[in-house]
């Protein structure tokens, strides 16, 4: 493993309400960054409800879970998965047959600190909710991305989720708004980014759009940062790019009401 | 000798007990209760001493039932010389409250910040928050209908004055501007705000 930077970033993606991209977020900056060549391995915290193997499409070759790494039955370094496209993207997966009362948080500080010495990246994926699983999966970060999508429900977690990171003393929290539609954001029917920044009151780091490309990919195991022509693609190279010290412009609604109005100009309306 | 001293500190009155028995701390108390009832009528009472360690908890609930008789409440904190209220228990916020987050003042509070929806804030007095308040707050919550709210936007789920409760109405969308609400005849009002 060549890691490319002194020290070591632990970030957790967590965002309170289900359903809102926090795995295929990490799936997607884990990939990105290893494909930027940095050593990055992805932690899954959602033990019994395991998704990040399937979106990777690693789940055919994992044999130990974190649980048996905390309980002795295996090394770490046995448990991790290699990635099967950059051999710099190492996962560990969760015990879908165990659940988060299981580990405690002090272990998956261990883990991480035993990780910390071989890698530029840890991702954390966190599970929904507020409880033991989401303690746990905060307690080693340094750095938090909080996933929202621009509704409501969404956005309410997501408050409540930075006021516990606040509380947990978290500097680095970060936005990341994924499934927004620019026409509907146009059409006033959805919250705009500015809305949810306002409302929120803190730093973005990217906007995903919502993209039909990302149920394909996610089915394939093949993270949607792989193919160039998705517009969510763009989005997260941009978020590794800014993850990286590098200034990217935000894909601004401007931009798609441009195309979307030359798209309307040449006949292929909505 | 059995003996009581009675002390009057920060408008309670502690009664000191020394080596005795119920019976005659019983006696002694009922004789003052019954010459001068003018200083013990509705005064809040402490009990105090080392005689107190001889007595049973029955004995000592005797004595109280006795004070209670005659007028008195039970001082239930052991210090008496607790403090009047102090400026000091105003409390002042430097960040957003959030979604599930809660505080509580014992005086005042001031939030340099915003009380997002569904945090919660409640004071024994006034509330001023220094930008948006959509949360839910509560001034004067031991029952002071004189306090008021303030925010530099008011837009709260619901608000409480002292016990009146009153939420806003959902279609209320008009610009942001200093807002006070304020108790009127047993109603909770809104209106911009004006120096005085």
């Amino acid at each position: 493993m060549a890691k490319k930077n002194s020290d070591c970033q632990v970030i957790v993606v967590t965002s309170g309400k289900g359903g809102v991209g926090k795995t295929t977020a990490v799936a997607n900056l884990s990939t990105g960054l290893a494909k930027q060549g940095y050593s990055v391995v992805v932690m899954d915290l959602d033990i019994g409800l395991k998704k990040l193997d399937l979106i990777l499409g690693l789940e055919n070759r994992v044999i130990y879970d974190i649980v048996q790494v905390i309980e002795g039955e295996c090394t770490l370094r046995q448990a991790l998965v290699k990635d099967k496209r950059f051999p710099e993207l190492f996962m560990l997966p969760a015990a879908q047959t165990r659940n988060k009362d299981d580990i405690t948080a002090e272990q998956v500080v261990e883990v991480c600190k035993e990780l910390r010495p071989d890698f530029d990246f840890i991702f954390i994926d966190c599970p929904a909710g507020i409880e033991k699983g989401f303690q746990n999966a905060i307690a080693a970060a340094d750095k938090a991305i909080v996933v929202t999508n621009p509704e409501v429900s969404a956005v309410r977690d997501a408050d409540r989720i930075i006021g516990m990171l606040e509380s947990a003393d978290f500097r680095d929290i970060k936005l990341l708004v994924n499934r927004i539609r620019p026409d509907m954001v146009r059409r006033g029917d959805m919250l705009s980014i500015e809305d949810l920044i306002e409302h929120l009151c803190i730093e973005l780091l990217g906007v995903v759009p919502e993209d039909s490309g990302v149920v394909i990919s996610t089915n394939r195991g093949e993270p949607i940062i792989l193919n160039d022509k998705s517009s969510a693609a763009q989005a997260f190279s941009n978020i590794v790019q800014r993850m990286q010290g590098i200034e990217v412009p935000f894909m601004t609604l401007q931009e798609d009401s441009f195309w979307g109005k030359l798209r309307r100009n040449l006949g292929f309306g909505r | 000798m059995a003996k009581v001293d009675i002390k009057g500190i920060n408008d309670n009155l502690v009664f000191v007990f020394s080596q005795g028995n119920a019976e005659e701390y019983m006696a002694i108390l009922t004789k003052k209760f019954e010459t001068t009832p003018q200083i013990f009528n509705g005064s809040p009472v402490l009990f105090q001493g080392e005689g107190l360690n001889a007595l049973t908890q029955q004995d000592i609930s005797a004595l109280q039932r006795l004070c209670l008789d005659h007028g008195m409440f039970m001082h239930n904190v052991h210090n008496p010389a607790r403090p009047a209220k102090a400026a000091s228990d105003d409390l002042f916020i430097y960040r957003n409250l959030r979604s599930g987050q809660r505080l509580h003042s014992e005086g005042s509070m001031i939030i340099w910040g915003n009380v997002h929806e569904s945090a919660e804030i409640t004071a024994a007095r006034d509330i001023i928050v220094l930008g948006r308040l959509e949360g839910i707050a509560h001034a004067g919550c031991y029952g002071d209908v004189t306090r008021s709210i303030f925010a530099l936007n008011l837009a709260p789920k619901q608000i409480r004055i002292g016990d009146k409760i009153s939420i806003v109405p959902a279609n209320d969308s008009k610009q942001a501007q200093p807002e006070v609400a304020y108790v009127e005849d047993n109603n909770i009002f809104i209106r911009d705000y004006r120096p005085r």
